[in-house]
């Protein structure tokens, strides 16, 4: 089963796993506009221009990291490799593309984030679908009955495990109601995510390192964590405060 | 949930994560032992031959970056970035760089290899892998797939699909001559 999916979706076919994801994501966010005091269009415009925020942001931060490289080939700039792309960069852009966007049209930010939280769910489900395919993301070996076998060892299936995590969290954000106040959803899902990753990524094998020995996503975990707490605790008070 | 139980949970969550990454620092990066076609592991090792009958072993160019190109003379991309590959080969082979483009024999004519390597000026070693042993090391499902080796073996990057550019091979090039 597993090895049917991998050959199925080799890279680079694992991409149509999270255009799909992305695309059932936007389906299952218009479904809920109205709860949020977000149009339908506005919706899709703001989607439309974070996607090409991302894609255009990924590729200029990629050719800033690597000027000398393009300098000797300028015609890079322009070439279809999608392996030219800097995803921290691209999702750096597609925030300030969100942000423009919702102060040009005037609407209120937390609620355009909580309109797109299931589109965010299932791009995390698409993810965790596209590291199976690829293998990437890969787990430390294991004795465990439900490991799988790859990359030379029978290993954590955290690839599968991210997958779960994050469908979990797409169950439990649509069936939260009421939403106590603008953010909350979003919030909430951030969190939840930041939560997963903590858990799950020692179960990781090829970690970056923080201070030579944590595991570098962990910590970012953590302070994504913090953070949504902070925010979330924010929201509650000010709500407390005019109501 | 009041204030005093939200302050409570978030505090007992953060010191649980706190600890749980405590607990689990220490066990990576994990180092990847044995063979594996993937980033961080040390290249599978070959030897394969050219159409005049010189055998290249990968193993014993350690030392030297080396990139794997596993192409087909029926594969529109694979040709369409073999100029790419070839001028990098000449721009950086002072470097230590090498490539090894390996044909897929198995599944190719291989009457069109020679008239495709001299249509295109290729200088670099083509390797004919005329039983597929070595595709099925590096577990390729779709061509062009391409392995980047550093000096000691490892493979750095691994880019599937084509064609790639001067500027991407560059990045990565130069990332495995480091």
């Amino acid at each position: 089963m597993l090895e049917f999916f991998q050959n199925l979706f080799a890279p680079p076919r694992h991409m149509i796993l999270l255009i799909v994801a992305a695309w059932i994501g936007l389906t299952l966010a218009e479904r809920r506009t109205g709860r949020h005091q977000v149009g339908k269009e506005d919706l899709n415009n703001i989607t439309f221009y974070g996607l090409i925020a991302f894609v255009l942001g990924g590729r200029l931060s990629y050719i800033l990291q690597n000027m000398s490289a393009f300098s000797k080939s300028p015609i890079g700039i322009i070439s279809i490799n999608p392996d030219l792309f800097d995803p921290p960069g691209g999702l750096a852009a597609a925030v300030i593309g969100l942000l423009v966007y919702a102060q040009r049209r005037q609407i209120p930010l937390w609620n355009a984030l909580d309109a797109l939280t299931p589109f965010f769910a299932m791009i995390a489900i698409g993810m965790g679908l596209s590291r199976i395919a690829s293998g990437d993301g890969f787990g430390i070996p294991t004795g465990l009955p439900w490991g799988i076998d790859l990359w030379n060892a029978t290993r954590h299936p955290t690839q599968i495990y991210e997958t779960l995590a994050s469908l979990l969290i797409l169950i439990l954000v649509w069936r939260f109601k009421p939403i106590p106040h603008p953010g909350f959803l979003f919030l909430t899902f951030a969190a939840l995510t930041a939560l997963s990753q903590l858990i799950l990524q020692a179960f990781r094998a090829n970690n970056s390192v923080f201070f030579e020995k944590y595991r570098g996503e962990q910590v970012l975990a953590w302070v994504v964590l913090l953070a949504c707490f902070i925010l979330l605790e924010s929201k509650f008070n000010s709500k407390s405060k005019t109501g | 949930m009041d204030r005093t139980q939200r302050l409570i949970l978030y505090a007992l969550t953060l010191i649980a994560g706190a600890a749980w990454i405590i607990l689990s620092a220490g066990t990576g990066p994990i180092t990847q032992e044995g063979p594996a076609p993937q980033a961080g592991f040390p290249a599978p090792d070959f030897t394969l031959k050219n159409a005049a009958g010189d055998s290249f072993t990968l193993s014993e160019l350690k030392g030297n970056a080396v990139l794997v190109n596993m192409w087909a003379t029926w594969c529109p991309p694979c040709e369409a970035e073999m100029p790419a590959i070839e001028a990098m080969y000449k721009e950086y082979m002072a470097q230590g760089f090498i490539v090894l483009a390996v044909n897929q024999t198995f599944q190719d004519n291989p009457f069109e290899i020679t008239p495709f390597t001299k249509e295109h000026n290729l200088t670099f070693p083509i390797l004919l892998d005329e039983t597929g042993e070595t595709a099925r090391m590096y577990q390729v499902r779709s061509l062009p797939s391409s392995y980047f080796i550093d000096r000691f073996g490892v493979i750095t990057e691994v880019v599937i699909g084509g064609p790639m550019s001067e500027a991407l091979l560059r990045t990565r090039i130069e990332e495995a001559l480091k």
